[in-house]
């Protein structure tokens, strides 16, 4: 419990520090680590970094990413209330949807995935319901 | 019979669901592939995230990965930024050999060429606290705190308008990092080990960095050799997906990042 409050803080303080973020991006990650946080119990070592910015319906947002096989992956997303659902979705390198495991719950997502090949991948995130918002993706992998 | 069973039906119908989940989402296009965000925190790996990969392949020495200490007193910044991340990969190496002193001397490292590049005093006091987690052999606490110096120099650079050299430190961990690994792989030959090599991704982002640098950093003795070094491995790490490198495909990228990291890591004259 302290090593994970001391990561939930860290991350929280490298966050602001990282780039001048607004309240909602600072809200959203704090949504993303109390979800992430629950992976890091089971062992997965959450990234350090994060991806964040703002979104809106029907204007998905894209991340690219490394990843490796052998490894297994939670990839988190939070935004703010005005996304009453959000979505991740992970497309290997040709642009085909991959299948992962989802976790859903109003402005939180996740989605578990282990690759077979190691290498490029795209990381999609999306309101599925709701209005414009600010969101924030970290990852965690084991 | 049916209680027992129904935990997996439940599995097969949850990996049914996924399945044509995924297979019901439209594909990506080209263009949206390419206007990806990619950015430095996330879309390039720490090295202890290859590290565990290449753990699932077989139990490792990684005390044997060491190598013998470099020096902290270069005069070029470029090379110090590209030795610093050279640093911090070896700090991933001795947390998987989880030996104290080892990640100490590198912790002390990274200070003392944090220092010279005018890091701020955060980054430095993130040093004192991998040194205390060493002594009490938190090594998972050590492998977040080192990416979070590693983003804190990061961060530090950019504010200082130094945003060159943070492409530099990136591209120094991830060359020392391949290093090893290659080095392992090459070492115990097989195809799964060689297609965790493959990294197309990274090495293109990676080069596009390089090749926006100013002609000033460009024209480091250190930088130079970089770029020609990322250019050729860009030919081995971008293999097709069903492909395994060769064993000599391996060994001649271990050599390419083996030769880049002595060469960034000697003094200029």
């Amino acid at each position: 419990m302290k090593r994970l409050l001391l990561t939930l803080v860290c991350a929280l303080f490298t966050a602001a520090a990282l780039h001048a973020a607004s309240d909602g991006e600072v809200a959203a990650r704090r949504t993303a680590l109390d979800i992430a946080g629950a992976f890091t119990n089971d062992g997965f070592k959450l990234r350090d970094g994060s991806w964040a910015g703002n979104f809106a319906p029907g204007k998905p947002k894209l991340l690219q990413v490394n990843l490796y096989a052998g490894n297994q992956y939670w990839f988190t997303l939070g935004a703010t209330p005005p996304a009453k659902k959000v979505l991740i979705t992970i497309f290997d390198e040709t642009g085909k949807a991959v299948e992962s495991d989802p976790f859903q719950d109003t402005s939180v997502a996740a989605a578990g995935f282990s690759p077979q090949n190691s290498g490029t991948f795209f990381i999609k995130v999306e309101i599925v319901d709701g209005a414009a918002a600010d969101f924030c993706l970290v990852y965690s992998y084991k | 019979m049916i209680w027992k069973l129904r935990p997996l039906a439940g599995r097969l119908a949850f990996v049914c669901l996924c399945a044509s989940a995924a297979a019901a989402v439209a594909p990506l296009t080209p263009e949206e592939m390419s206007a990806a965000a990619r950015i430095d925190g996330l879309s390039i790996p720490m090295p202890g995230e290859f590290m565990a990969s290449l753990n699932k392949l077989g139990k490792l020495d990684w005390t044997k990965k060491f190598r013998i200490p470099i020096g902290t007193s270069y005069t070029s910044r470029p090379q110090m930024a590209l030795n610093l991340g050279g640093l911090i990969a070896d700090g991933y190496i001795a947390i998987e050999a989880e030996d104290s002193q080892q990640v100490k001397n590198i912790g002390r490292d990274v200070l003392t060429l944090s220092t010279a590049l005018g890091v701020s005093k955060d980054v430095q006091a993130r040093g004192g606290s991998i040194i205390g987690f060493a002594e009490h052999s938190q090594w998972d606490q050590l492998k977040e705190e080192l990416e979070a110096t590693q983003n804190e120099v990061k961060q530090s650079m950019t504010e200082a308008k130094d945003q060159d050299l943070v492409t530099l430190v990136t591209v120094g961990g991830w060359l020392r990092g391949m290093e090893v690994i290659s080095g392992h792989i090459a070492a115990h030959y097989t195809e799964t080990g060689g297609k965790l090599l493959r990294q197309p991704g990274i090495i293109n982002f990676l080069n596009q960095r390089l090749e926006q640098l100013p002609d000033k950093i460009k024209d480091d003795a250190s930088v130079k050799t970089v770029k020609k070094k990322m250019t050729d491995l860009e030919k081995l790490i971008a293999f097709p997906l069903d492909k395994a490198p060769t064993a000599d495909e391996v060994k001649e990228l271990n050599k390419l990042t083996a030769d880049a990291v002595k060469e960034i890591s000697k003094k200029q004259k």
